[in-house]
């Protein structure tokens, strides 16, 4: 049966966002195949309640929410990961680097892999990295966040808040052990 | 403001959500901070970095074609 042109708006303006869905979802499950599976089901359940989506409103962020509420029922088990993030404390990467005599950015950010970043997010647990893929991947906005998590601004920033601290532990951690940084008294390995 | 009012504020201000007024604030202090000032190039540099490290993965172009049939 041949699709209604209105459909074919949506469908056009909904694979518009295929990227940042698909992102999303491999940041998220960790598995490329997990990924396109999820995608597909967020996809499907958006054509299917298309008539909830306001047009001129944000799409990007109905598809993303529909998408991680997905994710959430899929993966309800290991939501008891986000009492596991760590008590990052205060840590602060500029500070502890430019204590340790470093230069923060030249001798430690420049010369972290992609890969490694990558590495880092993921390990952050999903409340905390939808936030980080949300407003540091994608750009979007508090309030736009907010709204696709479902949750008051304030968690946001506070969750935002926590997830920088443990990124930055992790890449602190990394440097140490790839040597590019040498520790406590960090002096810088690699000029 | 003194440094800590500026480290308070500098997460919203590398995102832009500051109010005009503590905009103007964060920026007064940053000229005249160097310190401060390298901490907020510091943290917007690891913002970038965080971004470039992870938007480089898109769709695989087959998933994309059997979306596209599947969703029309």
């Amino acid at each position: 049966m041949a699709e209604s042109p209105a459909q074919t708006t949506f469908a056009d303006e909904a694979l518009g966002h295929l990227d940042t869905l698909y992102r999303g979802a491999l940041r998220l499950t960790r598995d490329p195949d997990q990924a396109q599976d999820l995608v597909q089901e967020a996809y499907l359940r958006a054509l299917r309640y298309q008539h909830s989506y306001q047009p001129g409103t944000n799409m990007k962020a109905w598809l993303f929410a529909i998408m991680r509420n997905l994710f959430w029922d899929r993966f309800k088990g290991s939501r008891k990961e986000d009492v596991s993030l760590d008590d990052a404390g205060d840590f602060m990467l500029y500070e502890k680097l430019r204590d340790e005599g470093a230069r923060p950015e030249a001798d430690v950010l420049d010369k972290l892999a992609a890969s490694e970043v990558v590495a880092a997010v993921e390990k952050l647990p999903p409340l905390h990295r939808e936030v980080v893929l949300l407003v540091d991947v994608e750009g979007f906005s508090y309030k736009d966040a907010a709204q696709t998590l479902g949750v008051p601004i304030g968690t946001v920033m506070s969750r935002l808040h926590r997830a920088r601290q443990q990124l930055q532990k992790s890449l602190y951690d990394y440097a140490i052990e790839s040597g590019i940084v040498r520790g406590s008294n960090g002096q810088v390995a690699h000029q | 403001m003194n440094c800590p009012d500026c480290k308070e504020k500098l997460d919203r201000f590398v995102d832009r959500e500051l109010t005009n007024t503590e905009l103007l604030e964060v920026q007064l202090h940053l000229e005249g901070c160097p310190d401060c000032m390298d901490n907020y190039e510091f943290q917007a540099s690891l913002k970038r970095l965080v971004k470039r490290s992870c938007d480089c993965d898109t769709a695989p172009p087959a998933f994309r074609e059997k979306l596209r049939q599947l969703l029309s």
